[in-house]
């Protein structure tokens, strides 16, 4: 067994590694990053998750409901630090999981992954406890420097192979016939189905932008189709790594964006992006800031945003930049979702959250977005294993997120829904104390 | 604020030795205390008084933006009631009466911005709490001058302007109180505590506070307070008493639920937040329990959103990022401020001068 590997089981119970480890794991990490280009390229099947903040043991949660890595390819979509009081080992395992696997994970900056906002929100602190110097802290500051801004996701099939239910009497659960294609499908706490939904269901899809998932030629691996303009593409390396691939045509219907925050008036499309200098510490305002600090909200064109840096970002925002840039859904998180994710603007947005009860306080629960491959749909885990079936949560998720408003377009998506980690394996120091209520 | 010993649950799983107890509920107490020199510190709150009441030893963490921003709207809206009761009919003497004070400063900051406000000021709490009150006050100069100048009798230069007793917990003076009491022995037929003068418009403060003692215990307190000060139906002066409540609301959810669980396993359960767990039914209590002249409840989002002005407004935001931001509406939506006045009508018929007038103008939340 590597060093590498020993750390990573090390890490995987929870234990931090050694000083002189930390540093030579952020070496290597920083060697492969800096190779990744701003806007990661990603093949599907990609399993897109949302902010972690240091709530290891739902890291280890959401492995066990999405799969281990390398099995499952990963995209985090930044914020693994800060809040939670694990933020040390459950970014140190992503680093490591990264190093091993360069191919298979993909990990994207966060506004918490900085030097200023860790220093206020927990991060630094933790690793002097845990260090007694700030080193470890310096170490991977230095590689937050070096994580890509976004990525783009290409090969998606448009629907998601249908999971079938363990539970065929539910009156819950939609099963479809085969030959209906599944657009979306939510499995909730425990596995079990709460809705599929068929494209063929809503009528109202412009099938024009997408690609009948049956046609094998057009999978990721062959570029068949016209070259569409601001489409970037890949010669489908199978990997998660695109920088020595060449822009190539595809013609899947569109690319998913994914990025921690989310828009930017300085920014009109991904190739300008590409064009940021991202070596750097977050600045407070500017194109990269925003990427990073922005939420979607539902107003006309740009706001001001309330957090102090970014912008909102209206449902015309979101439109006309994915049309310009020939996207099918900007995937994101940086928001607390109660019910783990939220479409909006007629399911041209999504806010993925993978941190369940929050702070350990909040109470929501968590998720994490699966896009299948193009017309094979490989990866089609069971839900997890069997735990208590929350029926009343798993309705009250159905008749929020599905209910008739939801206009479709998008790729085909599962969204798997996890709650936190048992109570008494969540390790929650009991000497720290908790200043999160006003008493 | 203090969250008194005798209120921790005495079962409390894996339960701890009293004492235990005692240290975890003393680290409560300066937990909220740390929570508010950190408020001064991040330029939230204006309060000189705040950190000398920290002991020396007590850490003194920076905390996370939300919290900051929840303790400054606590105080802020509070401030807010208060202002509006001391400021109309200005040059009547007035009384305020803190319930649990615990380490709250109100007195020193309201005597300092006005120190010719005519103003009897009483703080209630257990003893374990009022002695290291009164220790920080024999600490620190700023404090026991403060005291001492403000109850200075009009033409006496010298002579004892305070008298406390560290070991009871307990100071008197002119113009301020600290009475060491268990606010549960507080019912109606309960005799007014010394000092007290029933026949002055009163204000009642608690501020997470009654929400420790059971739902009858502190029904118990509403009726001792509308039945010692009773009003007549109708009085030549000024009069009334109100009282404004924060704390938790919203057990139901499941931040509620999250939120219930977590502090019951530090030993505090939040016994009346079942019977007044929204907006309306704190109106209700205060309608039912005696104070039936006007009530309103806001929850601290709201307040935050409305009772705080613009250019105000702008200034916090400018302090610290707030990446907490669903975080901090859900946490605000957990909390209120609910108040209630019962105040006899005037001969004269006019509301404009009435005690509690400017109350009824505070904007509420519709529920």
């Amino acid at each position: 067994m590597s060093d590498l590997d020993k750390a990573i089981e090390q890490l995987r119970q929870c234990r931090p590694i050694p000083e002189l480890q930390v540093r030579e794991i952020c070496f290597k990490a920083r060697e492969i990053l800096i190779e990744e280009a701003n806007v990661q390229i990603v093949d599907a099947p990609v399993t897109i998750c949302g902010d972690i903040h240091g709530q290891f043991h739902d890291l280890m949660e959401l492995f066990r409901v999405g799969g281990d890595c390398p099995d499952t390819n990963y995209l985090f979509m930044g914020d693994f630090v800060d809040r939670g009081f694990y933020s040390l080992e459950s970014f140190l395992l992503l680093l490591c999981l990264k190093v091993r696997y360069p191919d298979r994970i993909t990990l994207i900056r966060g506004n918490h992954e900085s030097r200023q906002i860790t220093t206020v929100y927990g991060f630094y602190d933790e690793c002097i406890r845990k260090y007694g110097s700030a080193n470890v802290w310096r170490y991977c500051c230095d590689v937050f420097d070096y994580l890509a801004l976004g990525a783009l996701v290409i090969g998606a099939g448009s629907s998601v192979q249908p999971t079938r239910s363990t539970d065929g009497e539910d009156a819950e659960t939609k099963i479809r016939e085969a030959e209906d294609e599944v657009e979306i499908e939510v499995i909730g706490l425990g596995g079990v189905i709460t809705r599929q939904m068929s494209r063929r269901d809503a009528g109202m899809i412009n099938s024009a932008n997408l690609t009948p998932s049956a046609l094998p030629h057009l999978s990721s691996s062959g570029p068949a189709g016209a070259l569409l303009t601001g489409v970037p593409g890949t010669g489908a390396s199978g990997n998660s790594r695109g920088t020595s691939t060449p822009n190539a045509p595809t013609n899947t219907g569109g690319a998913v964006l994914c990025v921690h925050g989310g828009l930017s008036p300085l920014i009109d499309s991904v190739d300008k992006i590409r064009l940021l200098d991202r070596k750097q510490e977050v600045p407070h305002d500017g194109a990269m800031c925003d990427l990073l600090w922005s939420d979607p909200e539902e107003i006309d064109g740009w706001g001001l945003s309330p957090r102090g840096a970014g912008f909102l970002f209206g449902a015309d925002i979101v439109k006309q930049f994915n049309h310009l840039n020939n996207l099918t859904l900007i995937a994101r998180a940086h928001q607390l979702v109660m019910e783990g994710f939220k479409e909006m603007f007629d399911s041209s947005i999504v806010t993925v959250w993978s941190a369940p009860n929050y702070c350990y306080r909040c109470g929501n629960v968590a998720a994490i977005l699966e896009l299948g491959e193009d017309n094979s749909n490989a990866v089609l885990r069971s839900g997890g294993e069997e735990m208590l079936f929350n029926r009343e949560n798993t309705r009250r998720l159905a008749s929020t997120y599905m209910g008739g408003s939801m206009k479709r377009g998008g790729p085909g998506r599962r969204y798997r829904v996890f709650e936190a980690a048992a109570q008494d394996s969540r390790g929650m120091p009991s000497k720290k104390p908790m200043p999160y209520y006003f008493l | 604020m203090a969250v008194p010993t005798r209120f921790a649950m005495p079962t409390a799983p894996g339960s701890a030795s009293s004492a235990d107890k005692d240290r975890t509920v003393q680290q409560t107490d300066i937990d909220a205390l740390v929570s508010r020199c950190s408020a001064v510190k991040t330029g939230y709150l204006s309060d000189p008084y705040a950190e000398l009441f920290l002991e020396p030893s007590a850490p003194r963490d920076r905390r996370y933006p939300l919290i900051n921003r929840g303790t400054y709207i606590r105080t802020t809206a509070i401030d807010q009631i208060v202002a509006g009761f001391l400021s109309q009919s200005s040059k009547t003497r007035k009384q305020i009466i803190s319930l649990g004070a615990g380490s709250d400063t109100r007195f020193f900051r309201l005597v300092a911005a006005d120190p010719s406000i005519d103003l009897l000021y009483h703080e209630f709490d257990f003893p374990q709490v009022t002695i290291r009150k009164i220790e920080a006050i024999q600490r620190h100069k700023e404090l026991s001058t403060a005291i001492s100048e403000f109850s200075k009798l009009p033409g006496v230069d010298d002579g004892p302007s305070f008298q406390a007793d560290v070991g009871a917990g307990s100071l008197q003076s002119q113009n301020y109180y600290i009475h060491p009491l268990d606010l549960r022995t507080l019912k109606p037929g309960t005799p007014l505590p010394i000092g007290i003068d029933p026949s002055l418009p009163t204000l009642f403060i608690s501020e997470c506070c009654l929400i420790y003692l059971t739902p009858n215990e502190a029904d118990d307190i509403f009726k001792w307070i509308t039945t010692s000060f009773r009003q007549p139906s109708q009085s030549a002066t000024a009069n009334g008493v109100g009282i404004v409540l924060y704390e938790p609301i919203g057990g139901d959810d499941s931040f509620g639920k999250v939120m219930i669980r977590n502090l019951s396993q530090r030993g505090i359960v939040l016994r009346t937040l079942q019977r007044y767990s929204t907006l309306d039914r704190q109106k209700e209590r205060m309608r039912i329990l005696g104070f039936n002249t006007g009530m309103g409840a806001c929850d601290v989002n709201f307040i935050h959103d409305r009772w705080i002005e613009q250019r105000e407004k702008e200034r916090i935001d400018g302090l610290e990022l707030l990446d907490e931001r669903e975080e901090w509406v859900l946490l605000a939506k957990h909390y209120c401020v609910a108040w209630g006045w019962v105040e006899s009508s005037l001969p004269s018929g006019d509301t404009n001068d009435l005690t509690f007038h400017n109350w009824s103008q505070l904007p509420v939340q519709q529920t």
